[in-house]
């Protein structure tokens, strides 16, 4: 067909149908004819208007407002048009439109090929013209636009044909037919409107400016593309082919499914959940399930039987309290982690690492239950009352006496005992130094006869009733002291010479180091063992601390704890004679008296708290001398006053040139550093004083033991007597003291293994700064001492 | 071995202890020192209180954790040590 033939030349985007197929299934014309119809209409419109003729139209359906639906009830449901433009602009623009109803995409094509596929040979010639006006209306527009001519022409060409063809549509139009006879005559009006614009596809151009960059690439693109589009027409490359393509054939086909089945599967995302998850690596291989479960539909019981072989231990309980949480690394547990410990086990439970240490928080405090009372006193802390308690009467009998201030009392709170101190006797204490809470105890016997295996314990006040950590020695223990710098060291003399050093830190029940090796060690018992700070050694090492030792061999020595203990003497003590005593400092020995040895030994040592290189050292003859350690053959100073051997020597903590020393002679006599005879002398009872110590609350009061009783002096109420006095049971004697810091209690071992804690209470000593200046007479009550004068210095 | 049971005699020996509960995490009791029946009360009773407090304190810092649980009541206190393998409930009315 020539026309179509020329249709053909002109739409080279077009497909060209060909016309063999219109002879095929009328139903398929007309299923297409309504449907084209039904879908360009509007275009058919634009042609009409166009076009300025007035086109019969043929179905209904070809209305000026378009199809019309109805729904089976009859209601004109039909879809507005979007929008409604005005009638007026339409005609001038009808160019335009033609030329914006650009590439309208496949579906139009579609729409139009199929179109195509109706045309008819008997298309007839006259229509040519409408095609050919609009086309040549359109020629002046761009070639992109002929292509949409093309359509727009074939939607008309189209559009006339359904009108024309008659014999086609006969079937559909027969009832219409009828009435076209009868209104041939009739002026019919119709009116024509354009719908709106439907924007399909918006591709604005872009602008380069000439200056920008990219300008000349932006030139040579659209030259290449000119050229490209010159070259076009007759090159060989371009090749047009028609391509026909199937429609298949549709076919209804019904298939059966069963029902999806659903579960409802929810998850609680909470804050812990999701650090949880991010914390153990996504959680990915955490989670553990085992071997013999399949994804079981209680997620609690899974979850619950898999908390107890989860390594990570929050996840695990978190899965078994959120009732739905399906954690995502739950999920992921589809590689089987066995476990080849299984932590369920309850032995394996009982003797983990930390179940032991759950145990011991459990027991201090189910005994913190039980001394809280007795704690909180020891601490300075308000005693509660427990209001589930039954008040008793008699407590108010205290407040009566308000008036009269109580006296001063020692109260028992505690006592630290267990069986295995029982029978065993206190013979020396020490607090940690970092730790306050914590006591060493040392046990061994003063008895030299009766050798018993020693023992150390390690109490904490948070648990009275067992110690925490037991050390056996292998002799008794004569001398503790825990180091400052490491805590955790505690050092201990024995009666047999030999120091060892212990570490608390760790549960082993073995010294860290011992001095039985060593060549230089005691060869009599230790008597005292210190950990001082000393500013240089004078062997040029580092500063750091070192271990002072006396023993009864007479030798002062320096440990030093490096690879084992290393001894070096500070002082051999040497004996003094009672004739030497007239002379001052003198210490050359004298013949008249014949010693067995010509050292003495020592029994207690103290270095000055203000200057560690000076110390005090009592010894058995009864002297005291002040000593320095870059001084290791002469004595500073020597006191002599005691008569019988000192047992123990202490400087002030709150006076710095005062200090006490106690002796079997029954006095304990207090000295000031420049005087070389006593300021004062205290006796109470013809008891050797085995111990005294400064109170580290009150500068005035010092607490001293003798035998069988427990005498706190307090100075600054009475020099003569003891302020509280404390008797022990018959058979017990009380071996050692302590004194404790924040606290107001006394710490007393006795030959009976227990270490009783005593409050003192309302010593009202205040804290008052005694002026040793002005000391007032002091009368000497023992006969055997000598008595002495003061006036104020 | 001897000295978790020395310690677990230790406690059960204090003054006023009524009881030591050691249950696995899944609820079920590994020792008890009380009859079975209050054991396992306790025991159930117990898993859920702690679950809960641990939901608590772990909400509120994720970082942070239960480690000890006392409920005093009027007539005795319940101290709970919890782990995520056991947990360990005593007993104990102190004014005895």
């Amino acid at each position: 067909m020539s026309t179509s033939t020329e249709k053909l030349r002109k739409a080279t985007l077009k497909v060209t149908p060909s016309s063999r197929k219109t002879a095929g299934s009328t139903s398929g014309l007309l299923r297409v004819n309504t449907r084209s119809a039904a879908a360009s209409h509007s275009r058919k419109s634009f042609s009409l208007a166009g076009d300025s003729r007035l086109l019969e139209k043929g179905p209904a359906p070809v209305t000026g407002r378009g199809a019309q639906v109805f729904d089976e009830s009859g209601n004109d449901v039909t879809p507005r048009p979007l929008c409604h433009p005005d009638p007026a602009t339409m005609q001038p623009r009808q160019t335009k439109i033609f030329a914006a109803q650009d590439a309208s995409g496949a579906s139009v094509s579609d729409f139009l090929s199929t179109t195509f596929q109706t045309t008819n040979t008997s298309f007839a010639g006259p229509f040519t013209r409408s095609v050919l006006e609009s086309s040549a209306m359109s020629r002046s527009s761009q070639s992109t636009m002929e292509s949409l001519n093309d359509e727009i022409e074939d939607s008309s060409a189209k559009c006339s044909i359904s009108v024309s063809l008659s014999d086609l549509q006969v079937k559909k139009e027969e009832g219409k037919e009828v009435m076209r006879e009868d209104m041939l005559d009739d002026v019919v009006e119709r009116y024509l409107t354009e719908t709106g614009t439907f924007w399909l596809l918006d591709m604005p151009a872009v602008s380069v400016s000439v200056d920008a960059a990219e300008a000349e690439s932006v030139k040579e693109r659209n030259r290449a593309y000119i050229d490209l589009c010159k070259n076009r027409m007759g090159n060989d490359k371009y090749v047009e082919r028609g391509m026909q393509t199937f429609n298949g054939a549709l076919k209804t086909k019904e298939l059966q499914s069963e029902a999806v089945s659903l579960a409802d599967a929810a998850v609680m995302a909470t804050t812990w959940d999701m650090y949880d998850t991010y914390s153990s690596d996504g959680g990915v291989g955490e989670a553990t399930e085992s071997a013999d479960q399949s994804t079981s539909p209680d997620i609690i019981l899974s979850q619950s039987r898999e908390s107890s072989k989860t390594p990570d231990r929050t996840m695990s309980v978190l899965s078994s309290t959120s009732m739905a949480s399906s954690l995502s690394s739950q999920k992921e547990t589809a590689a089987l982690f066995t476990l080849s410990e299984d932590k369920a086990s309850p032995q394996l439970l009982l003797q983990s690492e930390k179940f032991q240490q759950d145990l011991c928080v459990m027991e201090r405090v189910v005994l913190q239950n039980i001394f809280q009372a007795r704690l909180a006193a020891y601490r300075r802390l308000p005693v509660l009352k427990d209001p589930d308690t039954l008040h008793k009467p008699s407590e108010t009998l205290g407040a009566e006496m308000g008036a009269v201030p109580p006296a001063p009392a020692l109260e028992l709170l505690w006592s630290f005992s267990c069986e295995l101190t029982v029978g065993q006797s206190v013979s020396s204490m020490a607090w940690n130094k970092k730790n306050p809470d914590l006591l060493a105890v040392g046990y061994g016997q003063f008895d030299l006869k009766n050798q018993k295996p020693g023992l150390i314990c390690c109490w904490s006040l948070k648990n009275p009733m067992w110690p925490e950590r037991i050390f056996p020695c292998q002799s008794g223990v004569t001398a503790l002291d825990f180091s400052a710098s490491h805590p955790g060291q505690l050092a201990a003399g024995m009666n047999d010479g030999s120091i060892a050093a212990f570490s608390v830190q760790s549960r082993e029940r073995t010294a860290v180091l011992e001095s039985s090796e060593c060549p230089h060690k005691h060869s009599g018992p230790v008597w005292q063992v210190k950990w001082t700070d000393q500013d240089s050694g004078p062997w040029g090492e580092d500063k750091g601390e070192t271990l002072v030792s006396v023993s009864a061999d007479g030798r002062i020595s320096r440990w030093i704890l490096r690879k084992g203990l290393h001894c070096m003497d500070l002082l051999k003590l040497k004996r003094i004679g009672s004739k030497a005593v007239r002379k001052q400092g003198g210490e050359k020995t004298r013949r008249s008296e014949a010693y067995i040895s010509r050292q003495t030994a020592g029994l207690c040592f103290d270095f000055h708290p203000r200057d560690p290189n000076i110390y005090l050292v009592g010894t058995e003859e009864g002297h005291i001398h002040k000593c320095s350690c870059s001084n290791n053959e002469q004595y500073l100073e020597t006191y002599t006053s005691h008569k019988g051997p000192v047992y123990k020597v202490t400087w002030s903590p709150s006076c710095p040139d005062v200090f006490l020393s106690c002796s079997s002679d029954w006095t304990i006599r207090l000295w000031r550093q420049d005087l070389l005879t006593p300021v004062l002398v205290f006796t109470s009872l013809h008891r050797a004083v085995f111990d005294v110590s400064w109170s580290l609350r009150w500068a005035t009061v010092f607490v001293a033991v003798n035998e069988d009783r427990l005498e706190i002096w307090d100075l600054g109420a009475n020099i003569l007597d003891p302020t509280i006095v404390s008797s022990t049971r018959p058979g017990v004697k009380l071996t050692s003291l302590l004194s404790a810091t924040q606290t107001d209690c006394v710490l007393l071992g006795d030959s009976n293994g227990h270490v009783g804690v005593c409050q003192l209470n309302d010593l009202g000593a205040g804290d008052s700064q005694v002026n040793w200046k002005h000391t007032h007479n002091g009368r000497q009550v023992n006969s055997n001492s000598t008595s002495h004068c003061f006036a104020c210095i | 071995m001897a000295e978790v049971e020395e310690t677990l005699k230790r406690i059960q020996t204090q003054k006023g202890v009524q009881g030591i509960i050691i249950v696995t995490a899944e609820g079920i009791p590994i020792r008890s020192t009380l009859d079975n029946a209050s054991t396992v009360q306790y025991a159930g009773l117990i898993q859920q209180l702690v679950m809960k407090a641990r939901v608590t304190v772990r909400e509120m810092d994720p970082q942070n954790d239960l480690t000890f649980l006392r409920i005093r009541s009027k007539k005795n206190e319940i101290m709970i040590a919890p782990d995520k393998d056991y947990f360990l409930i005593v007993i104990q009315n102190p004014t005895d």
